[in-house]
């Protein structure tokens, strides 16, 4: 896959400098088509790195696929392959789908050869059950930058980042070095946490309540923690701005005392988790 | 004047936003071998392998089948797994694209056999389960053993030994 394009340098004496595109829909949602539109307006602007969309594959160096290769167009595809001059030929991926089927990848409408699992590494599916691929470029959709990065990483601009990772484990050593001894018990933390993702989502979770178990460590180092806990969090609460937040802390810190509590007494409640 | 708002994305760096979801990282350290991921991912990117004979666990994560619905940042307990904001994943191989961690299976300290779960999955459970409410002794004793073990030790544990001895003359006057 790899060597015709190189042998197409080669031959000519000089790297792929300018490169006339074919946009192909292969079945995809328009995700992916909409984020190619984005490129060729002045804030992306492919046409400064010498690639131009063209509107048919007998001028077209490279082919830029999109979707997951339903049977219905597999013969589209095809054919416009075939259009293509013999050289160099180049088949780019856009997307998720492109490359490995993406969410789709166990429809029943994708083209697929026979023989082999979906769940082989690297996953099957997508394009390259068809036609040889050079560039995969995953995203769902990938952001205009990505297929920028993608295309010049065809023309031999920027250099590839993604390499494999294979990590082996020898010792529970490299496990125990990353718990870090909170100051409330797991348990606790843990519904803690479930009830945070409840309130203002999993990304912002852990954030927050890193900020309440900070507070909860002062609270506790005074006498009365329950009315120091209190006092500390309605003193955050005045310069929080943001309003999920300030609404979470105070059910993280009514949910504390009920959860600690029923602990403490061995009674049966509910936990979040 | 003309002002250039073309960016000049390939030849400077640039950088997404922090919330965007970039492309997923396992972080090695912090994996624990459950399998949450597996079962959240809507398009299987993420899969399990279980090797008994080895004694291995692979968690094996592929950027190429990814749709960065962060569902498996949300299920993972122990937070290793993260959706990064890195976007260039652009490669010539597909190869580059996977992710592989591979955990030690816990030895069942009784028969000697690999269990299904990992030694640092027991690690959780050991610090996450309330000490207050259950039974520490049995816990303590039970939690390093395989599934059949388990069974096995709590079955003898609970039947006494007086009762073995009535159940099994029991048996015996009704085979007679």
């Amino acid at each position: 896959m790899v060597s015709s394009l190189k042998a197409y340098g080669s031959k000519r004496g000089h790297k792929l400098k300018s490169v006339r595109v074919f946009h192909v829909n292969s079945g995809a949602c328009n995700g992916c088509d909409i984020e190619l539109l984005d490129i060729l307006t002045p804030f992306y602007d492919i046409e400064r790195l010498g690639v131009k969309l063209v509107s048919t594959p007998r001028h077209a160096h490279a082919l830029l696929v999109t979707g997951p290769l339903t049977r219905k167009t597999a013969s589209a595809v095809v054919r416009a392959y075939e259009a293509m001059p013999p050289e160099p030929r180049i088949v780019i991926a856009v997307g998720t789908c492109a490359c490995s089927g993406g969410i789709f990848y166990d429809s029943y409408a994708l083209y697929r050869r026979i023989g082999g699992s979906m769940f082989d590494v690297p996953r099957r599916g997508g394009i390259s059950e068809l036609i040889p691929v050079h560039i995969y470029i995953p995203g769902c959709p990938p952001r205009p930058e990505e297929i920028i990065y993608g295309i010049s990483l065809l023309l031999e601009l920027v250099n590839e980042r993604v390499s494999k990772q294979y990590y082996k484990e020898e010792s529970l050593e490299d496990y125990k070095l990353t718990r870090r001894k909170s100051p409330i018990s797991e348990r606790l933390k843990y519904s803690l946490r479930e009830k945070t993702r409840h309130i203002v989502g999993y990304f912002d979770r852990d954030r927050v309540l890193e900020k309440f178990l900070e507070i909860v460590q002062m609270a506790e180092k005074s006498e009365n923690p329950r009315k120091r806990l209190s006092e500390l969090i309605d003193e955050y609460c005045a310069k929080e701005e943001d309003s999920r937040v300030r609404e979470c802390l105070k059910i993280l810190e009514r949910d504390y005392w009920r959860l600690k509590n029923a602990l403490l007494s061995r009674e049966e409640v509910i936990y979040w988790i | 004047m003309v002002r250039v708002i073309t960016v000049k994305y390939p030849l400077k760096e640039a950088k997404a936003p922090e919330e965007y979801r970039g492309i997923p990282y396992i972080d090695p350290q912090r994996c624990i071998g459950c399998g949450a991921c597996r079962n959240a991912c809507p398009p299987n990117a993420i899969t399990r392998e279980i090797d008994l004979e080895k004694g291995i666990k692979r968690i094996v994560l592929d950027v190429g089948r990814c749709i960065r619905c962060g569902r498996c940042e949300e299920v993972c307990p122990s937070g290793a797994i993260k959706l990064t904001n890195v976007f260039e994943a652009a490669s010539r191989q597909r190869e580059n694209h996977v992710e592989i961690v591979e955990l030690k299976l816990l030895r069942c300290s009784r028969c000697g056999k690999y269990t299904e779960f990992t030694e640092r999955q027991v690690m959780l459970a050991l610090e996450i389960l309330p000490r207050e409410v259950l039974e520490v002794e049995a816990l303590d004793k039970r939690i390093w053993l395989c599934r059949d073990c388990r069974r096995e030790t709590a079955l003898s544990d609970a039947v006494d030994k007086e009762w073995k001895w009535y159940y099994g003359k029991l048996v015996k006057s009704i085979w007679e």
